[in-house]
């Protein structure tokens, strides 16, 4: 399957927060799910995919070109939305929808116009006047309504109901149907990337600590339950994260299996979500 | 390019039109008042590089140039299209503060004063050295960097007359001044040469050239 999104060794320096060496694929035809704590590098890992801003090392193809020499090209074939939608705020959605859209050769007008009705936003409204749930909701017009090969989304189901955030997830699954185009998809709320994402990307301090696929994450790893007197320091090096409590530990392992085998009946293993994935990977004890 | 221009445009018609047009009669009728033709040409063209420069601070207001660089256009395109559209709208506008000027009743103008091929060539002069000082600084450090520019050179030649006036400088102020406006004669004096037009025309595009080449190098390491 080739690959939509190639990123290879990015980096950026801020000062205050290094992105470090970041490398991943999203295959043709998949949704990925791109999470992490906040101030984790995700935002700025899509706005390097933009050429928002400087990279200081590393590359990054989408559809086999060259985000930086093939810009316009490149551009022209991904639909985008910030995690914070900024426009000129005194337009009326009509007059920003006809800014943007002679940019886009394939630009789908009776979409978008299908998707203004659907999404309940007034063509004549001013945008400074809608809430950040709606002005959400318009960026996703935008983004879905040219035909895009590559959709960036940084956190856009923030703000949004939960009816309307499955609705989306329903659109982005059928985009990627015809099994050319891709989703990349930044965002805290983990359950949704659970519903749709094919694959998953944790960054965490600047770093990618996995980039896999989400069955195969949410088969493998699990979360332990047992006294504490089975956390130990050589058993703590299993885990990659664990929380101690009064009446004992819950542990995050990449490993369920192995983690049966090694303690038996005397553990509980459940499933792992998401959600556990950040929390011990980023909030968890590191010590016993 | 033609879609970042009309962008531009549309984004600001409602700016533009009503400000654009009261300013633009407003710096006619002043230039109308003053008597020397070079001091009428040199405040003209200044107020008159205001505009476009307006006209882009605006995005930095709207925070919207992250959206702008995410639509399928280049950095260079960006630059590019602001340098047209700049010098576009300077022309439009300083046409029509000229009209005005020549034609408000009472001006201490003559028309042949201003319309000139003297004193179309000193405005280009202008027009081409204010744009071509302010765009980079306003691409690369927004309106308060245009302004904080403007208000430091300010700050600059009172600090450096206080100090002339002391004697503590070990040059003369007075000398380059001097020395500034005997050029700035010199080239006026000779402005109806054919080659001195030529030379003028060089040095202009040159000046363009370098401010865009500048503006394009420091909004290509802007991070938006």
């Amino acid at each position: 399957m080739p690959n939509i999104l190639e990123i290879r060794n990015l980096s950026k320096d801020y000062g205050d927060f290094k992105l470090k060496n970041v490398s991943f694929e999203l295959p043709r035809g998949t949704i990925m799910g791109l999470i992490g704590p906040n101030g984790a590098g995700k935002t700025t890992v899509i706005k390097l995919i933009l050429n928002l801003i400087r990279r200081d090392s590393g590359t990054v193809r989408i559809f086999g070109l060259d985000n930086l020499g093939d810009e316009a090209a490149v551009k022209s074939r991904i639909g985008f939305v910030h995690d914070t939608p900024l426009f000129y705020d005194r337009l009326r959605l009509k007059n920003l929808k006809a800014q943007v859209a002679p940019f886009y050769e394939k630009w789908d007008e009776n979409l978008f116009q299908r998707l203004l009705r659907e999404f309940d936003l007034p063509p004549g409204k001013i945008f400074a006047k809608l809430s950040r749930g709606m002005k959400m909701k318009f960026a996703l017009a935008l983004a879905l309504s040219h035909d895009a090969d590559l959709i960036l989304l940084d956190e856009p189901t923030s703000g949004l109901d939960p009816v309307f955030r499955r609705d989306l997830l329903s659109r982005l699954s059928a985009i990627i149907q015809d099994e050319t185009k891709s989703v990349l998809f930044s965002t805290h709320v983990t359950s949704d990337l659970e519903r749709i994402a094919d694959s998953i990307t944790f960054i965490r301090d600047g770093e990618i600590v996995f980039s896999t696929g989400k069955d195969d994450l949410l088969d493998r790893w699990g979360v332990i339950k047992g006294g504490n007197d089975l956390l130990t320091d050589e058993t703590a090096k299993l885990f990659k994260g664990f929380r101690r409590r009064e009446f004992g530990f819950e542990a995050l392992t990449d490993d369920a299996a192995a983690a049966r085998r090694r303690f038996g009946e005397s553990v509980a293993v459940d499933k792992v979500t998401l959600e556990d994935i950040m929390f011990f990977m980023t909030r968890g004890d590191r010590r016993v | 390019m033609r879609n970042l221009i009309l962008l531009d445009l549309i984004l600001h018609r409602k700016f533009l039109l009503p400000f654009g047009g009261i300013y633009a009669v407003w710096v006619g009728f002043y230039a109308s008042r003053v008597e020397s033709p070079r001091l009428s040409v040199f405040v003209s063209t200044f107020l008159c590089c205001i505009i476009p420069l307006m006209i882009f601070t605006r995005e930095d207001k709207f925070k919207a140039a992250a959206v702008s660089c995410s639509l399928p256009v280049t950095r260079k395109q960006v630059v590019l299209s602001r340098y047209v559209l700049g010098w576009a709208m300077m022309l439009v506008v300083y046409a029509v503060i000229v009209l005005i000027a020549a034609a408000f009743p009472g001006g201490k103008l003559k028309t042949g004063d201003i319309l000139s091929l003297n004193s179309i060539f000193l405005a280009l002069a202008f027009l081409t050295i204010f744009f071509s000082i302010l765009m980079p600084l306003l691409v690369r450090y927004g309106m308060v960097g245009m302004f904080a520019f403007l208000i430091g050179l300010q700050v600059l030649g009172a600090v450096v007359l206080f100090l002339s006036a002391r004697k503590i400088l070990p040059f003369s102020v007075k000398g380059i001044i001097v020395s500034i406006g005997r050029a700035l004669a010199s080239l006026n004096a000779h402005l109806g040469a054919p080659g001195y037009y030529l030379f003028l025309v060089a040095v202009l595009l040159a000046l363009s050239a370098a401010s865009f080449a500048l503006s394009l190098f420091l909004f290509k390491r802007k991070d938006l």
